[in-house]
């Protein structure tokens, strides 16, 4: 089993267990797969160069709501203006998070992990990220459906393809939990 | 939001805390509840994308977790538009409207 991320004067350092890491990069590489941006050739270089996406047709609300969820709308109850704003800022915003998982993969890779602040970031967006899909595609919607996953602890309450996703998704919340305490605990000791 | 079943280490602290946003500007961002974000990193990502204190970072999560949303800052049109971006980019499920529309 991982160890808990800790705070210590070399960064915050963590250790995943081979199988662990195999896991958790199969899960970033499938998020990273769902932000990329399908790039046509007719591609404006242009608006390409300052994160615009290119044309008009490939800046809709993403049909996959789990996309839907990674790239929100940032107007309510506004469509228009929601999808004018998600034509100036979405390719930018895919690209930010492809960062972070890309590089989140990288990290993962070594045991134990040594992360500085930036690092320490990344990790936990990329973590975020990879719960915030596996939430949607176990139709987490209220916070009763989040608590009833919690039971699923041990591999041997794994039946059914849900039972595992559960699991996955109960693990990466206790590493993200983890993750998230020693950067606030660091943070408290730098101020 | 939830809470991480694993720490054990997360403090609650009684804080009575003076601080408001300031919502004397004409836009706000405003962050929603959602049942997957934890408490931690909500109160994270505000202490360290706004350099707001702990204390009041952890007054804006509680809000959005009990009120369902809360108004974290406010600022210009641009301002505003630019943190809702970086907000996504953490994963916090945000929008920006004109101050007072709720």
């Amino acid at each position: 089993m991982a160890k808990p991320f800790r705070s210590t004067r070399r960064g915050i350092t963590g250790a995943l267990e081979p199988g662990e890491a195999r896991l958790l990069g199969a899960l970033l590489g499938d998020v990273i797969a769902l932000l990329e941006p399908e790039t046509g050739p007719s591609e404006d270089p242009l608006a390409a160069l300052v994160g615009m996406s290119g044309t008009d047709a490939d800046a809709a609300a993403p049909d996959d709501s789990a996309v839907r969820r990674l790239l929100p709308d940032a107007v309510r109850d506004d469509d228009d203006e929601a999808l004018s704003f998600r034509r100036l800022t979405e390719r930018s915003l895919r690209e930010q998070k492809i960062g972070a998982l890309r590089s989140s993969a990288l990290m993962i890779e070594s045991s134990p992990m040594s992360l500085n602040d930036e690092q320490a970031r990344y990790l936990a967006q990329a973590l975020n990220d990879v719960r915030l899909v596996l939430a949607d595609r176990l139709s987490i919607e209220t916070e009763a459906d989040a608590e009833r996953l919690h039971e699923v602890a041990d591999a041997k309450d794994v039946d059914d393809v849900d039972s595992y996703l559960a699991l996955v998704y109960n693990f990466v919340t206790w590493l993200q939990e983890s993750l998230v305490q020693a950067m606030l605990k660091a943070s408290r000791l730098e101020r | 939001m939830t809470v991480g079943f694993a720490s054990g280490t997360d403090t609650l602290e009684e804080v009575a805390t003076t601080e408001s946003t300031d919502l004397d500007q004409p836009w706000v961002v405003v962050v929603w509840n959602d049942p997957v974000n934890l408490m931690s990193y909500v109160s994270f990502v505000f202490r360290s994308y706004f350099g707001y204190s702990e204390a009041k970072a952890r007054t804006l999560m509680l809000e959005v977790h009990e009120q369902g949303r809360s108004a974290v800052v406010s600022g210009t049109r641009e301002k505003v538009e630019q943190d809702t971006v970086a907000l996504h980019a953490y994963g916090l499920w945000a929008t920006f409207e004109k101050a007072g529309s709720e």
